[in-house]
């Protein structure tokens, strides 16, 4: 390798490493004052003591878009009828499902369908009929069900849920979500409590695979005791309780997530609803509101609240997390692609100059740079050309900084309110935070210039499912069979893990392969 | 190596020293990341320290709540709803309160939660003077008070919005420093507190202040502390007072007109109405609509007719649905919402039109009947739409 290329990439390193860290530690302070701001004025209990009394509430719906979901549908739906707050409906969208999600539906919550004069305020495809209950229990009066063909994307049902919501703002989450009894307060607040209008509301969401649901109902909060849910909790965490309450208390949030997030319907209709063709349809939407909003020169906020409001079911194998971190990487760089003409647009304020040129340098471009490291670093091993007094003092300090940025986190979460009741689960954080650099964050910058290269070169996109293990009404979490083995055991395990890792990645990137050829 | 040399000092400075000389072989950007990186390893400490502290700290509060709850539970109910009115000294004694019972913060802020829970539970089958009278021995306007004193903003608030949750008693002075404060807030926090326990007119400050700033959180806040003064016989603002002063807020004019809707003060309709006639800003005018429409005011249909030609299109929603609320049985209000049906191309006007005609009395259903018949076939649809029991008809609104 000739010495310039390695000079000028040591260069570089050093750079692009400062900024990232320097950018770290700008948002873990930006955090801070901002969790410091809701803890000393915000007061979950009261706050909900007031809108519960209150007829200035407003209504809130909810949409969740429901595709061959049969082994949960039921119980999430119930969970979300079982919520609190005055006034909310539920919009379940079944896109086209090939099982028995619409029947079960049908069955257990009494539904008949109604003429319904469906107006197509946003383009989707055709609607074929909407379901209300007969039964006179008054939850299941707020349920409705929308019955449409197939669209192929999360998108394409959650604009057919938009055109039949009838409340201001609404909320999207998908229906094997479990939202938090409170969410609902939690998630309206900001809305009334700005000066600007805000368009969108984020909330925590965090990972259900070791927690124990009861009924659709959180019964007890632990961290996941899979490693795949366990890394990818931690790392919605540190996503969530840093970069996207940062990023809010400047107003420069870049996704509301999918999974879970409450839109202003007005906005959402005006800047053309969730496009079907997007594989970030979230971080897509968010944009295209704030286009709008820029361009009609209004004021805006979008707003991310640090409590956990949603429980979500994390992709438990390597096949699930290829193919949700491959779309991931592809729609990122999609997004790129569509809206380039935003990026250092004065005319989009903050997103424009300070959103999108942050996710272009460090969450577009890390991916490449992490990985002509790798081969840099394979490179000087085959020339045994490595400084190993200067790398191993480099690879200490990160590591250290890694474990300061968990710490941190564990301390913003405690600060918002512990989502874990035993302060002991949170060693389960630290034992993903030791070993993530090592197995998972490799991996993922795997997956995620297989996104790239895949959007580059046009490859078909397969919708794959969700393996879902499915919710059961038992006082049980889904592992609970297994012993729990303590961190220091379960650290093993993932060593034993990584070790079959490549393996694992191997087959599940063969299985997709099959899985396109059959679709084509 | 002798004594000297071995003590604590020497030691940390002959590692110190070591690692200097070490890392002085380096580059200066190693050197920086190595300052860093043992910056990192102190912080990691100090904030797990810090954390556990925190923890020992919630955990201990946690217990001492627990404990509370078993000790005074049962009897701090029996007193609260007790309809014999009790003297301090009986209730101190059936608590078994020490004779020199102190104000502690740590003991004191344990007494909250338990209290605050009793209220919402109980508040409104309790002997009040009871209630007062028991926060009194528990010296708990003292604690208050001291939270409000100190320099912590949170203690403040948290102060402000505990009192308001068990109705407890603080002092209006105490409150009243921070009605102008900087803190935003603080100040919103400050105010709905002279609001809900002020005797003279609290809500003064409200129309005096230019920079009010009056979110829908504030909304929210003050029409329940309202509704509080209503249920305990106090005073209550003259509303349609608040519209005619200046400088006033917009958002607070809306508020009151809001307040007049729903706390129903039809002696101010007519005053409204000659409102409306004046008013130009759109919202404002909505709430004039929707509040007379809710308050059934007949008069005023003829100014709504009149209005409605010329109006935006989100007025002339509230307008039609005020309409509808009124049902006066006029037919020619009846008649001015059909041709309205008939000329319209919208089509949520269109179905709000038509469920404000299917729901106007016998007439509004004969012409609803008529409209049917007429109506071509893809129309037909809305018609099943509005007879159709199940689907919410404000779905359209």
């Amino acid at each position: 390798m000739p010495e310039w290329v390695i000079q000028w990439f040591s260069y570089f390193v050093v750079v692009y490493s400062t900024l990232v860290i320097s950018s770290y530690i700008a948002m873990a302070v930006l955090a801070f004052l901002e969790h410091r701001k809701h803890y000393t004025y915000h007061d979950d209990a009261y706050t909900i003591g007031e809108l519960k009394k209150s007829p200035y509430t407003p209504g809130v719906s909810i949409v969740a878009p429901a595709y061959n979901e049969e082994k949960t549908v039921i119980t999430n739906v119930k969970s979300l009828l079982s919520l609190d707050y005055p006034d909310f409906e539920v919009v379940i969208v079944n896109d086209g499902s090939k099982d028995r999600t619409l029947e079960l539906l049908i069955e257990n919550f009494d539904l008949v369908k109604v003429p319904y004069a469906y107006v197509e305020k946003i383009k989707t495809k055709p609607f074929k009929g909407l379901y209300k209950t007969k039964s006179d229990n008054p939850a299941f009066k707020r349920l409705t069900v929308v019955d449409k063909v197939n669209g192929g994307t999360k998108a394409d049902a959650s604009n057919a849920g938009v055109n039949v919501v009838s409340n201001k703002f609404f909320v999207c989450t998908d229906v094997d979500c479990v939202l938090e009894k409170n969410a609902l307060y939690r998630m309206i607040w900001p809305t009334m409590a700005s000066t600007r209008r805000v368009i969108a509301v984020s909330a925590t969401m965090r990972m259900s695979n070791g927690s124990i649901v009861e009924d659709g109902k959180m019964v007890e909060t632990h961290p996941p005791h899979d490693m795949i849910p366990l890394f990818q909790d931690l790392e919605y965490t540190r996503s969530f309780l840093i970069g996207k309450t940062a990023l809010s208390r400047i107003n420069a949030m870049q996704n509301v997530s999918g999974g879970f997030g409450m839109f202003d319907r007005e906005v959402v209709i005006k800047a053309g609803g969730y496009d079907g063709d997007s594989f970030a349809e979230d971080m897509d939407m968010v944009a295209r509101m704030i286009r709008y909003c820029c361009d009609a020169g209004e004021e805006y906020r979008v707003v991310q609240i640090p409590e956990t409001c949603c429980w979500t079911e994390g992709p438990p194998n390597f096949k699930v997390l290829n193919r949700q971190r491959t779309r991931w990487g592809r729609g990122l760089f999609q997004f790129f692609t569509v809206h380039r003409d935003m990026l250092f647009n004065r005319n989009y304020r903050q997103y424009g100059m300070l959103t999108l040129p942050y996710i272009l340098i460090f969450e577009l471009t890390a991916p490449v740079i992490e990985f002509l490291g790798y081969l840099m670093v394979l490179g000087l091993l085959v020339e045994w050309a490595i400084n190993w007094s200067t790398i191993w003092i480099a690879f200490v300090g990160l590591y250290i900084f890694a474990q300061l940025l968990t710490v941190v986190i564990i301390s913003y979460d405690l600060w918002v309110g512990t989502s874990f009741k035993d302060r002991k689960d949170y060693l389960w954080f630290v034992l993903a935070s030791l070993l993530e650099p090592f197995f998972y964050h490799p991996i993922n910058v795997y997956f995620s210039l297989r996104g790239y290269v895949k959007q580059i070169l046009g490859t078909q996109m397969v919708w794959g499912n969700m393996t879902r293990k499915g919710v059961q009404s038992a006082a049980k979490p889904a592992n609970a069979d297994k012993k729990q083995s303590p961190p220091g055991e379960a650290g093993a395990t993932a060593a034993a893990d990584a070790a079959t890792s490549v393996a694992a990645i191997k087959s599940a990137v063969e299985e997709e392969k099959k899985e396109e050829k059959t679709d084509a | 190596m002798d004594y000297y040399v071995l003590s604590r000092y020497a030691y940390w400075k002959y590692y110190f020293l070591i690692l200097y000389y070490r890392l002085a072989e380096y580059p200066p950007a190693i050197r920086v990341w190595v300052i860093f990186g043992a910056i990192s390893l102190v912080l990691i400490v100090a904030i797990v320290i810090g954390n556990l502290a925190r923890s020992v700290r919630t955990v201990a509060d946690a217990r001492g709540v627990e404990h509370n709850y078993k000790q005074y539970w049962d009897k701090m109910k029996e007193i609260a709803l007790e309809p014999r009115t009790l003297e301090p000294l009986e209730i101190s004694a059936a608590l078994e309160l020490p004779k020199n019972f102190k104000m502690h913060e740590y003991t004191h802020r344990r007494y909250v939660p338990m209290l605050i829970d009793m209220y919402r539970q109980f508040g409104e089958q309790m002997n009040k003077i009871n209630w007062q009278r028991m926060l009194q021995v528990l010296k708990m306007p003292i604690y208050f008070e001291e939270q409000v004193r100190s320099r912590n903003t949170r203690k403040r608030i948290v102060a402000f919005k505990n009192v308001a949750d068990m109705d407890a008693n603080l002092k209006e002075a105490v409150a009243s420093r921070y009605l102008f404060a900087k803190d935003r807030k603080l100040q919103n926090n400050a105010r709905l507190h002279a609001a809900r326990f002020g005797t003279s007119y609290p809500f003064k400050v409200l129309l005096e202040d230019p920079n009010l700033v009056f979110t829908d959180e504030m909304v929210v806040k003050f029409h329940n502390v309202l509704v509080y003064r209503q249920q305990n016989g106090m005073s209550m603002p003259n509303f349609i007072h608040w519209c005619n002063r200046t400088p006033i807020n917009e958002e607070l004019r809306i508020f009151a007109i809001n307040e007049i809707r729903l706390f129903h003060r039809r002696e101010d309709c007519a005053e409204m109405l000659s409102m409306l006639i004046n008013s130009r800003d759109e919202r404002f005018s909505c709430a004039l609509i929707k509040a007379l429409g809710a308050m059934e005011y007949v008069p005023a249909e003829k100014e709504f007719c009149r209005r409605y030609l010329s109006a935006s299109y989100t007025e002339r929603q509230e307008l039609a649905e005020a309409l509808g609320a009124i049902n006066s049985g006029n037919p020619k209000v009846l008649q001015f919402l059909e041709d309205d049906f008939m000329q319209t191309t919208d089509y949520v006007t269109r179905m709000m039109l038509l469920r404000v005609i299917h729901n106007y009395g016998t007439i509004g259903q004969e012409a609803y009947q008529r409209l049917k018949e007429d109506a071509p076939k893809e129309f037909a649809i809305y018609f099943e739409h509005i007879e159709c029991d199940l689907i919410d008809s404000r779905r359209y609104a």
